[in-house]
Parts: structure tokens; sequence; C-alpha cells
């Protein structure tokens, strides 16, 4: 039986054994592929050929709603499906076909979903048949074909040499945004439809304004319609149903659903149903990810008021709707191509659910709610929603208590945010104050403001520093593919300036490259990601009349994502002491060590030399200097870039930093020969901005104070820090009020976000070689949480090299 | 002036109350069988072997023929031999040697306590001098203390007390909180334990509550060693003869964490691995307390 944190139920409104049923079944579920959405799309797209691109999409999108398999779980008390069955991933071949084909039955040198090594998709004959189906009329025509069309032979280049990687942009849709939910539980969609019809009415809109507005209407009258096809099955089984209670709770249901978002949203479960179809619906207009929930418990906290004052709703109950709605979002799925799945571990969907933080008048917005969510997480216990929660000077001792004791499980949530820093951070780049506090995470750790940001606060492309290390110190030329893209000094770096300056020279021109695959892929998604459900609920879009790819949103900040910046550092520092300053090594003799990979007497003496230089992580000033100077070098380039939608209607546009990226660090390690800071070939880079695995060698509270040092205030897409923490360090009333102060001087030092696994090896290592035993065991992979067991042997590696504090 | 420690640990959590730094200082005039800290016994350099770390190369027997042989199980050391650890370390590519001990001066150890000041505040923790038997350092404690108040740091001394009363109660001018080690009553078992008597331990700890200290009082329990529960009661009592300057009290469970430093140092390990504090014996010793009205804290 599972068990609360603290909270201590009053009645017997939380039904504790439905609710196990319902969480059993969904850690134990399996991964599937659905080919409704995709043939239903199809459909629609052939009897459309004339339209507008935005309203091809449009119809489709209404079309599937109208059509595709509806169910009720059983057991929950929220309702919604995404695909035909439990955890089945619906298609989207409007972004791309081609690597479907390849891996339904591993063609072409292609794993077949079934066979992967982590994140395996069954798929049946009936599946594949149709997919087959279907493929003709899609093939050339995708999202993918667009971007691949336009890539420059240097782009090209660079992803063969592993500097750069498009991976979702390039073929899938955007995702990455959190409508604007206050707006929309008060007004409905009904009231959007008649907003959009008088705007039509209005003279002098263009073709692109009239589309999208007629888009919208189609969109969201696809999406009434779908709720009230629930609101008959849901009739139909409540007429069936024997057991009394369940029976009065379908009708409820099946009143809720004849009538959700035809006017302001009536009581909580309501507004909890109408969140979660928020997001299943934007689920199945696109194939992005991290469609979040951002600032739950403060935009429902109206509603839960009011229905505990009328007596319609007690405590109990809202834990209990609040947990199956948290259940429900692991019914929902999204497959990647195999390749980009290895950035990607363990099936994440970055649903972002937030709790805690200031509000928009500066005040901090803790309540009654903020507590309940982390019940309900601990309920859940699964990788999603993906849990956050944002702290403060001014935030209650008792909810950062109750958070540890969350993180104390194991489970790897709550992610923690910053108020102090995030905020400062937005505002820097010119967010309005009032909507810099009220930010959100979106997805892992990158941050905005919610129903007013565009897609993609981070995650455009991803860019290997440790690639680029590498091509700096062999003087222009990658050594793996030996593809060479800029010319570098040709003669040994003299002085550390040289190499300095090389560095720059070339994370100058990769980032310029970067920014010019991101516009390839941002031009295609502004047509092929044309997502006017999505859109209408965001900020300026019904105003300006324009999705948001096209300008539509009231702020434009977008971010690649750096891998490897504490590698980088480590490494120049490295021979900044040995070779320059102490002497004691050539650069011959490194190189040599290095192609051995460390090998022989050597190589292990070299290897012994680089690894005593001291490591980021560890509160040594020098070092530590030199892993901020590599994030400066990035910041300075950063003023020279603009977005396509620079001008077109946001209010900002810019671009900004994140360290945000998921598990890239894994392979983007496996491109990456041995590097000067000791690390072996192939190895994984570090992780965001956390230490290097296993080098932070002085404790949690050294690698705070190391952290503190580089510019979080400026890296205003999210800055990564992972940490490990062993099960005792966190055991017994008194150790976890250490650990509650640790997170409070993390606010007071500037660090922008902390997030902790608190599991030992050897639990680790267990799960490895008895994976049906450990289910349930959910780990924070890099700004997410995903079951352990389902993670590729690499990334469960990774995890375990992490530093594990125990004292 | 300087000390002479071995390392420090941060988010130290077993050495009383909040996040604190431990400094480890060496040198100690008891001989506990069941010590954790064996590189601390003695005030000099200690070199230390792990062998797991070994990559069998042979160039550190290639330096000392004569005193180190590589078998099956790594290399053996013969320690009685003049050997230059330094040179051990810088010739082993595995760093499969180290060594434990250095010099510092009391401002050379603040600079580096200093850094984690935000988390001995917000937690309300600080500093603990441990070892090792930090006492024995007296006057190089006191300054670091000294220093570490003048930025409100908070001071703990971590003790058996079998120092001269003299250097200890001029040491406790600069201490906030004293946790005082008890391993026996009965000289005899403390002798046999520890090697030493336990008069000076027991009449330090009466003129400690005589001056209102704030005292934690830890007993480690050794089954076969200490764990005779007619003594194990009469700690309770000396305890509870202490008065309120007791702000607590834990009862520690022998663990073997230190074993595998034994034979990193070339030391035998006096304990038989397989014995641990049973069930039983915790919940004796938890009546006893009760008995004597003493309320204790048992780690797990």
């Amino acid at each position: 039986m599972r068990t609360f944190l603290e909270f201590q139920p009053q009645n017997n409104d939380l039904d504790m054994v439905r609710l196990e049923r319902l969480q059993i079944k969904m850690a134990n579920r399996q991964a599937s592929i659905c080919s409704q959405r995709a043939l239903l799309y199809t459909e629609s797209f052939k009897k459309t050929t004339e339209d507008p691109y935005i309203l091809r999409k449009a119809k489709a999108f209404c079309h599937t709603l109208k059509n595709m398999t509806i169910y009720i779980e059983e057991d929950s008390l929220i309702f919604g499906n995404q695909a035909s069955s439990n955890f089945a991933a619906p298609i989207f071949p409007e972004y791309s076909i081609d690597w479907i084909l390849d891996e339904l039955d591993g063609r072409n040198g292609a794993t077949a979903f079934d066979k992967r090594s982590g994140d395996v998709f069954l798929c049946s004959e009936k599946v594949k048949k149709d997919l087959y189906s279907i493929a003709s009329f899609w093939q050339g025509h995708t999202h993918e074909d667009e971007v691949q069309s336009h890539l420059s032979h240097t782009i090209r280049q660079a992803s063969k040499q592993g500097v750069l990687h498009l991976g979702g942009i390039s073929m899938s849709g955007d995702g990455h945004i959190v409508p604007n939910h206050p707006m929309i539980l008060q007004k409905g969609f009904r009231a959007l439809i008649q907003e959009a019809s008088q705007k039509i009415r209005q003279e002098g809109l263009t073709s692109q304004q009239n589309d999208f507005y007629q888009a919208v209407i189609i969109s969201l009258e696809g999406a009434l319609h779908f709720f009230k096809r629930y609101a008959a099955l849901l009739k139909t089984l409540a007429n069936r149903e024997q057991d009394p209670k369940r029976k009065e709770e379908l009708n409820q249901m099946s009143c809720m659903a004849a009538d959700l978002m035809e006017g302001p949203v009536r009581s909580f479960w309501e507004g909890c149903e109408a969140v979660y179809m928020i997001h299943l619906l934007q689920m199945i207009e696109s194939n992005g990810h991290s469609f979040c929930y951002g600032r739950f418990d403060q935009y429902m906290w109206n509603l839960y008021q009011k229905d505990l004052q009328k007596k319609v709703l007690t405590k109990e109950k809202a834990l209990e709707i609040i947990t199956h709605m948290f259940l429900m979002n692991s019914s929902q799925n999204k497959v990647r191509p195999y390749g980009h799945t290895k950035f990607s571990q363990g099936y994440p969907l970055y649903s972002n659910l937030v709790i805690g933080g200031y509000r928009p008048d500066g005040k901090d917005g803790t309540n009654e709610l903020s507590y309940l969510c982390i019940e309900a997480m601990n309920l859940t216990a699964l990788a999603e929603p993906n849990f956050s929660m944002r702290y403060n000077k001014q935030t209650p001792d008792s909810l950062i208590r109750l958070a540890a004791k969350l993180i104390r499980t194991g489970c790897g949530m709550p992610s923690m945010f910053n108020d102090e820093v995030a905020v400062k951070a937005l505002i820097d780049i010119g967010i309005m104050k009032e909507d810099a506090l009220d930010y959100c995470p979106i997805g892992c750790v990158e941050t905005g403001v919610p129903g007013k940001y565009g897609h993609r606060a981070t995650g455009m492309t991803y860019v290997n520093w440790g690639k680029v290390l590498e091509i700096v110190l062999y003087h222009g030329k990658d050594p793996k593919t030996g593809i060479q893209l800029l010319d570098l000094q040709k003669e040994d770096y003299q002085n550390m300036d040289q190499l300095w300056q090389a560095w720059k020279q070339a994370l100058r021109f990769y980032s310029d490259l970067a920014v010019e695959s991101d516009a390839v892929c941002d031009a295609s998604l502004e047509i092929y990601d044309a997502d006017p459900f999505a859109s209408c609920l965001i900020d300026n879009s019904m105003k300006l009349g324009k999705t948001l790819k096209a300008g539509g949103c009231k702020y434009d900040v977008i971010s690649q994502s750096n891998i490897g910046p504490s590698i980088v550092g480590n490494s120049l520092m490295a021979i900044q002491k040995l070779i320059f300053d102490d002497r004691v090594l050539t650069w011959s003799q490194l190189y040599e060590a290095m192609e051995t990979n460390w090998q022989g007497v050597q190589g292990m003496r070299v290897r012994k030399l680089v690894m005593n230089v001291p490591k980021f992580g560890n509160d040594e000033d020098e070092v530590d200097a030199w892993v901020k100077k590599v994030f400066d070098s990035y910041l300075e380039l950063l003023p020279n870039y603009k977005t396509l939608r620079t001008g077109k209607g946001p209010e900002v546009s810019c671009y900004t930093m994140s360290t945000s990226n998921i598990t890239s660090y894994v392979p983007n390690g496996f491109d990456v020969g041995a590097t000067p800071d000791g690390r072996l070939a192939g190895s994984p880079l570090n992780e965001g901005c956390s230490p290097t695995q296993g080098t932070d060698t002085h404790g949690p509270t050294a690698v705070i104070n190391s952290v503190s040092k580089l510019p979080n205030d400026k890296v205003a897409a999210g800055q990564l820090l992972n940490m490990r923490f062993a099960p005792g360090a966190l055991a017994g009333d008194e150790n976890l009020d250490k650990f509650v102060a640790f997170l409070k001087v993390s606010v007071l030092k500037g660090i922008y976000h902390n997030q902790f696994n608190v599991l030992s090896s050897e639990t680790l290592r267990k799960a490895q070689k008895d994976p049906e035993n450990y289910k349930d065991l959910i780990v924070r992979v890099a700004g997410y949480c995903a079951q352990f067991i389902s993670l590729m042997p690499e990334a469960q590696e990774a995890i375990i090299a992490r530093t594990e504090n125990e004292w | 002036m300087e000390g002479f420690i071995s390392n420090l640990q941060r988010y130290s959590t077993k050495d009383g109350p909040g996040i604190r730094t431990s400094v480890f200082c060496m040198g100690c005039n008891l001989r506990c069988v069941w010590c954790a800290n064996p590189e601390l016994l003695e005030r000099n350099i200690k070199g230390m072997y792990y062998k797991q770390r070994c990559a069998g190369c042979g160039a550190c027997v290639r330096m000392y023929p004569n005193a180190i042989t590589f078998t099956d199980s790594g290399c053996v050391i013969d320690r009685s031999q003049n050997l230059d650890w330094q040179s051990l370390v810088d010739v082993c590519p595995k760093d499969a040697y180290e060594i434990k001990g250095q010099m510092v001066t009391p401002q050379e150890l603040m600079n580096q306590l200093i850094r984690d000041k935000e988390f001995y505040e917000v937690s309300q923790g600080g500093v603990t001098f441990s070892g090792g038997e930090a006492g024995l350092q007296a006057s190089f404690v006191k300054e670091s203390a000294r220093l570490l108040h003048q930025h409100g740091i908070h001071v703990a001394l971590d003790t058996a007390a079998n120092i001269p009363w003299k250097d200890l109660a001029d040491l406790l001018k600069e201490i906030d909180l004293v946790l005082l080690d008890i391993k026996a009553i009965d000289s005899k078992i403390h002798q046999h334990c520890t090697g030493a008597d336990n008069a000076l331990i027991l009449e330090n700890a009466r003129r400690m509550a005589d001056l209102k200290k704030p005292l934690w009082i830890r007993l480690v329990i050794v089954p076969g060693w200490n764990d005779d529960l007619a003594d194990i009661r009469s700690r309770f009592q000396f305890v509870k003869s202490l008065g309120d300057c007791v702000e607590r009290v834990d009862v520690l469970k022998l663990h073997h964490l230190g074993a595998s430093k034994y034979e990193q140092l070339g030391l035998e390990y006096r304990l038989d691995p397989q014995i641990q504090c049973k069930q039983e014996l915790i919940q004796a010793i938890q009546a006893i307390a009760q008995e004597e009205k003493v309320e204790i804290h048992i780690e797990n």
C-alpha cells in the first residue's frame, strides 16, 4: 500500500485501493505504435490539397478528433486518450516518414522498434500495414524533406563531425510551450471561437490572418466535438455500471464532458480535466514534446478554494483527483527515431508541472495545493508529469521540507528552481518584471513565461563543445572523420592566449552555423508545424492573427543546447598548468597519451598528471574560473544572433543560453576522443553545468560553491545541475533538516536549478542485473525523470558514474 | 604555529548539529580496538596503499626492490624499511599510493573552512575538530577556533578527554560544544578496549559539567568489548550525574567502515569483521536507558 509523506486523511474520499490499481497499471504499461492518427490525417489531407497548409492541418486535426477511437480508463476520474490504447504513440507523418518506414521492420540498416536496447515499442502487423499503405502519400513532402533540402553542405559536414545535432527540430514538431491556463479556465473554447469569428469579420485582414482565425475555429470546434463524444461514451458506461459510486462518478464526468470548455470551468475537478485535455490535444496536434502544465497550484487555487467553501470538495478528494490526473499523463507517448532516442532516453514527454514560487506581485505564492501536489507526485511515483518546484527566500520551510521528503524517496523530483536567479535572468533579457516573476519550467530546466512564450526556450540545435575542443586541439580538423571546416593556427599553441583565441574562433564558427541551422528548421516548422490549436492559447496569437512560429508569441526567446562546458574548462586548466605553467608535459606527449586513450606506461603517467590537476566542482577558484570563462565566451556571441521572428510581432525576440541537454551528453561523448582533462575516449561529456562525472570529490557544498561562480543569471533558458546523494545522507529527520538547509543555501548562492538522485550505486547495479524487479525505479536523467531500466546501458552507466555524496 | 591534520570533510552530518566541516587532527593517546580512523593514530605522515587501484606496473617495485614485492594480491610493502612515500606517490601512474597528513597554520585552515560559512549559518552547523585526539593539539585548535569565532562560526570539539585538565580547560574557552566519547566506566574494561585508564577522562567530564559546557555524549557499543550491560547502565548513570549540560546522548553502533584502511596502512584489524550490534542488544540498551531516564538517539 502506498503511503503519504505527511498527509493525514480525515475521511474516506480518497480511494487508495483504486489509486493503487491505476498506478500499477501505468507503471507496467507497454509502449506500442498506433496508426490511427496517421490514417486519419492522410484521409483528410487527400481531400484538402487546394487549401493553405494551416487549414489542412486544422481540418485533419478536427477530422481525427471526430473519428479516432476514444475510451475511458477504468478506475480513473480523468478521461481523455491520445491514441487508441494506453501508452500507444501516434504517428505524425507530416513531420517525417522515412525513419518510420525503416524502423517498422528494421530496413536499411535500422533497428526495428521492438528490437531497441532502450525505449522499445511494440508494433502489430496491422499497424505496419497501415503505415506502409500511406507512405507514398507523404514521402518527399514532409517537414524533414523541407529541412534537408535547405541544409548547407557545411552544416551537413559539421553534423558528420559530431559537432551539431539537429535531432528533434529537423524531423518533428516543436512543442515546448505552456498555454495561458488562467485565461482558458476563465473563458473556455467557445469564447475563443467567437473571438476568432469576430476577427474574421473585421476589414483589412491579411490572408495569413484570415487563414489563422479559420484554422482556430476549425480546431476548437473539433475539440468541443471531441469532448461531446466522451460525454456520450461516459453516459453509456454509466448506464451499464453496477457499482453505485462509480455510476455516479461516470454520470458526473458525462455532464462535465458535455459542456466542457463551452464556458468558464465550473469546478476544481473540471479544471483538472480541462488542463489535462488541453495537454492531450496539443499532443494530438503536434509531435513536439514538453507541452507543459505550468503553475498548476497557482491557476487552480481559486477553483479549489471555492469548491472547499461550497463544500463540494474535500482536501482528500482534491488529492485523489490531482493524483489521477498525474497518473493519466503516463498513458501518453511519443516515438522518436532511434538515433534521436539516444539523446532523450526513457520515453520522456517532459510535461512539466511546477509548484511554488513568487506570484506576479512579488509575494510568495505557496498555497495548500502546493503541498497536495507534492503528495500527489509521491503517490504517482512515475516519471510524468515532470514535477518541479520554484523556491525563493520567502518559501516556507515546511514546503521545502515536504519537497525534500519526496526527493528522499529517490524519484528525482521535484527539480528545484531558484526564483532569485531565474527571475533576474529573464528581466535581464527584457521580460517584464511581473511576467518574469510568473515564469515556469518548460520541459526540463528551460524556463519561460507561461502563456506568453513561443516554442523552444531551449533545444534548438545541439552543439557538442567536447568535439569543438577536440577540433581546436587538432588545429581545425576533426581527428575522427578527417573533416576540416575552419582554419586555425597550424603550429602548436605557444601559450594559453593562442589556444584561447582558437577556442573562441571555433566556438563562433560552430555557433554561427548552429544559428543558421536553427533558421532552416524554424522556417520549415512555421509551415509544417502550424498549430492553430496550441497557438490560440498563447498571447498574442489571437490578437496578431498568426501562429507562434509566425511571430504570434509575446516573447520569442530561444536557445540551443551546449554540451560539455566542464570538460572544456577542466581541459584548459590542465593544459595551462602542465604545459605552460609547470612545463612538465609537452604537446606531443599529451597528444600521444590521448591518442592511445591513456594506455601504456607513458599514457598512464600522463593521465595521472592531468587527473591531479584541479577539476571543476571542488571549489577550486582557478579551474572554476576557467569554466566560467568558457560560459562567457558563448554568452558574448549571443547579442549577434536573431531569430526568424525578430520584428514580426514578438515584444522580445532574442537568443539566450541553456545547458539543458537531456541525455545528449552520453551519445555526444561517443564521438569525442580522450580529452586533456583525463576523460576517456567515447565516455560521456559532463551533464549541464554539473561537474564531470566522478571528479567532484569534496562533497556537495563544494559543488554548490563551484557552480555559484558561473554566470548563472545570464543562462536565461535554464542551467542544469544534477547531484547524487546516498540514501543514508538524507535518512532521518536531522539529515533531512540539513538537506533543507543545503537547498536554502543553494538559493542564497545563486544556483539556478538543482536536481537530485538519492540512490546508491548498489541499488542501480542491482536494477541493471534484475530489471524485472526494478520497474518502479525512477531516476533523474537530465532535467527529467525516467524509468531506470528503460534507459540504454550507456545512459545507465553515466548515472552510476555521478559522484555519490554520502556524508 | 602549525597543526597536523589529515583532511577536511565537508557536508559532514555526523559530528554535531547542522552542516559541518570536520577537521581530522592526527595523533591519539588511546588505542581503541574498533578505531575507524587508524591513519590518525600517530602524528606523522602516513603512507596508504590502495591495491584496487594498482595496475601491477612494477614502477614502485623497481624503486624499492628490497622493500616492495609484487604478489597476486597486489604489492606487499615492508614498512620497517626507510621509504620515501612521496617518491612512491610520484612514481605510481594509478595513484595507488597516497599520503595522509599535512601541516597547516590556523589561518590556512580558516581560509578553507570559511568557504562553507553560509551552509553553517543556515543549517546552524559549524566546524568540528575531530581526530585522532584533537585535544592533543590544543593550542592549534584553540587558535583556529578563535579565528572561526571572529566570523561567527560555531565550533565543536570531538574528544575522548584523555588530556591534562589545564590543556583542556584552556581550549574549552574557544569551544561551543563538546562531543565527548565515553567508552566504559569500569577501568578494566576501558583499559582492555583502549589501552588506557579512564580516571582522567571521567574526571574531565565532571569538570566540564561543572563549567556548564554543552555536552553531546557519544557511547560507542562494540559487542564482545564494551557491551557489558552493567557497565552500560553505569555509563547512563554517569551521564545522568553530569546534569543539564548534557544536551544529547548518542548510542553509536559499531561499524567496520574503517577496516579497509588497516590494510591500506599495512596494519592488522583486530576486530572480527563479522561482529555487529544485534537488535536484542540495542533493545536491552534502550530498556536500560529508559530505566535510568536518559533519552538516547540511535543511528540506524
